[in-house]
């Protein structure tokens, strides 16, 4: 029975496309949307991606990383001081302006290092030293940096390069890859004491200290502890990262825009495929109706039905996804537009595209069970 | 199902499942946390007061002061000297004061010469034995008259030891054994009292001493005699034992230099002196930083 459904399916080539079109098309606007979403949602704490670090430890006001709220400089000794702290290091961050040697400005996000130990440093280095961060006036800049620096040159900007944070002087020293930030800046890597020469001069500069916990302490329990002991907000790395999304999905437009994206891509999946799995049940009521008059029971006919629908979600559904990545792909290459794609993306997707399938069959089989095989002969 | 595995649709939507698979996958793959590029100080208790702390020389650093402002005409020692009390480290100008002292010590010449003529002639009129050649009122005013002369002489004498004594002021001396750390100052340069940057700068370097800042808001947890390990910054695999020496009774602002004009105070700090004996094998300078902990 199921072959002869196939058939059936497979017979009509255009409706047949028609049909896997518009689940394709309902699976690659939902699935594009959230990657989008997730994309974005990345972009807000991009900076926590470059920098990995167990333990962020902020001024209590603080809930997502791209804020600052600077604190005292002898915090981080408190911090140290809390048991289980196995170190903690001061570090900077603040957006400034990157003026470059032709006039043109540029807005950078600056981060600064402890000046020791270079704690948070990127890993990737694609050209020059980190250790060369020690000579006087010197920076990293990431790939993006390279690009935006590049704009108004004739020949990309790279090691050795000068260009000026607030009037002194930034020496590039080495070229590394991160995460694209949510603020659109490149990322401009400095020691501490530089970054807070660099910046303008505030009463408090210290933005974040970061910590790492003892052998044996867990992460979650030094923050509570630092917490409790210092007053101040401590974070792991995943708290942090949740805290920092949560703050822009309260905040921002962003979830309520690409929501809509995904329910219009529902809604147009579930008419397009309803109405063409209908149309496609009605011409081919005769089909079903010969087969009733040879003896199929209801139960047969429904089972046929659920098999095209299935058949033609799975394939649609395929195709789409197929669709997505490619795209996102490309993306990526592009670089300028978010795009992540996690696996709890094609689940959604796929029980979505699931009910709209289960839908079109619905409607489908409460037309064929109360066939007549009469039918036949009209 | 032969009828499905023969449609290229069947293909093409196993494909864009794998590839949606492999693209999930590949993005789902997290950095792990690396290892910082350099081991930070590692606290080494399990109870530890942390702390920021600067090097001294024992019985702290010594800003050289000058009596006078004045233009320096010589240097007398170089950096790492070591100094014993009383050796001289700088010159001053003392051109005016030598000038002064010629007219001085002519002057007590003069009262010299001008007693030794008075006392001459008192001592001819008292080898008169006939009295009635001399009046007693001239033999007094004669003897009165000695008596002022060796007053103006001593009078003389003494402004020249009062100059003389102004001259030796000029040279600066070494108040205790010491090495110099720092010499600011160049023969020809001149030289204010009370300036914010000392000519030189001299320190005991028989002990190195650590003044550490504990933020008030710590300073709780700090007893005396507590022990501490302190690590220089840029060197965190070398710990140094540090030895207790004493909790400075005053909680000071704590300023960090920005370099900007203003300098700002974040908050105060209770500061707690260690020491330790210097090697030469684990070199250590005045003014370096480092970090500590102090055990609980």
């Amino acid at each position: 029975m199921i072959r002869i459904a196939l058939k059936m399916l497979f017979g009509d080539r255009g409706k047949y496309l028609m049909l896997i079109s518009g689940i394709t098309f309902a699976t690659l606007l939902m699935a594009q949307g959230m990657s989008l979403f997730c994309g974005l949602m990345s972009w807000t704490f991009s900076t926590m991606r470059n920098v990995r670090v167990p333990i962020w430890v902020a001024d209590p006001q603080v809930e997502q990383c791209n804020d600052n709220k600077p604190m005292r400089d002898t915090d981080t000794t408190r911090v140290r001081s809390v048991d289980g702290v196995a170190w903690a290091v001061p570090f900077f961050q603040n957006l400034s302006m990157a003026r470059m040697q032709d006039g043109t400005s540029k807005m950078i996000t600056l981060i600064g290092l402890d000046n020791n130990t270079l704690i948070g440093a990127p890993t990737k280095i694609i050209a020059g030293r980190l250790e060369d961060l020690r000579m006087p006036n010197t920076v990293i800049i990431d790939d993006f940096g390279v690009q935006r620096f590049s704009e108004s040159r004739d020949h990309l900007i790279g090691v050795g390069d000068v260009f000026e944070i607030n009037d002194r002087e930034a020496r590039i020293v080495a070229i590394c890859e991160t995460h694209r930030s949510f603020t659109g800046g490149p990322y401009v890597f400095t020691t501490y004491d530089r970054a807070v020469q660099y910046a303008p001069g505030q009463r408090k500069m210290l933005s974040f200290v970061l910590a790492a916990p003892q052998e044996g302490v867990s992460a979650e329990e030094l923050a509570r502890r630092i917490a409790a002991q210092t007053g101040l907000a401590a974070f792991t790395h995943s708290e942090f990262a949740w805290s920092t999304i949560m703050w822009y999905i309260r905040n921002t437009g962003i979830p309520i825009n690409v929501g809509t994206i995904v329910i219009i891509g529902f809604i147009i999946g579930a008419v397009i495929s309803g109405q063409t799995f209908y149309s496609f049940v009605l011409e081919n009521t005769r089909h079903f109706a010969a087969l009733r008059a040879m003896g199929a029971s209801s139960g047969e006919l429904t089972a046929m039905l659920l098999a095209q629908a299935f058949l033609v979600g799975f394939i649609g559904y395929g195709t789409g996804l197929g669709f997505v990545s490619v795209l996102g792909i490309n993306l990526l290459k592009l670089g300028k537009v978010p795009f992540l794609l996690l696996w709890q993306i094609p689940a959604v997707v796929g029980i979505a595209v699931m009910v709209i399938v289960a839908i079109s069959a619905v409607i489908g089989i409460a037309r064929i069970v109360r066939l007549e095989p009469a039918i036949v002969f009209r | 199902m032969s009828i499905l595995f023969s449609r290229l649709s069947f293909y093409i939507a196993l494909a864009g499942l794998l590839f949606a698979g492999s693209l999930v996958f590949r993005l789902s793959a997290q950095d792990p946390i690396p290892q910082p590029p350099h081991a930070p100080p590692a606290n080494p208790y399990s109870h530890a007061v942390a702390a920021a702390g600067i090097v001294e020389a024992q019985g702290e650093n010594i800003a050289l002061g000058v009596p006078v402002a004045g233009l320096v005409t010589g240097v007398y020692v170089k950096v790492w000297d070591n100094v014993t009390p009383g050796q001289p480290l700088l010159q001053l100008d003392d051109r005016e004061l030598q000038a002064t002292l010629i007219g001085q010590r002519a002057a007590v010449k003069v009262a010299e010469v001008s007693t030794d003529r008075l006392r001459g002639q008192l001592l001819r009129l008292e080898k008169v034995t006939d009295m009635r050649a001399i009046t007693q009122e001239d033999l007094e005013t004669r003897r009165s008259d000695v008596q002022v002369a060796d007053a103006q002489l001593a009078n003389a004498r003494a402004a020249v030891a009062q100059t003389e004594a102004l001259v030796a002021r000029l040279t600066v001396r070494a108040p205790r054994a010491a090495t110099v750390l720092q010499v600011n100052t160049r023969p020809g340069e001149f030289v204010i009292p009370g300036t914010a940057q000392s000519p030189m700068i001299l320190g005991d370097l028989t002990y190195f001493q650590i003044r550490a800042d504990i933020d008030e808001q710590v300073a709780p947890r700090v007893k005396p005699g507590m022990t501490a390990i302190g690590f220089l910054k840029g060197d965190t695999q070398r710990p140094i034992k540090l030895e207790f020496v004493r909790i400075e009774p005053f909680v000071v602002p704590k300023t960090s230099l920005t370099g900007g004009s203003t300098e700002r105070v974040d908050t105060r700090v209770l500061q707690v002196i260690y020491r330790f004996l210097c090697s030469d094998s684990n070199p250590v300078y005045v003014g370096q930083q480092l970090d500590l902990y102090l055990e609980e």
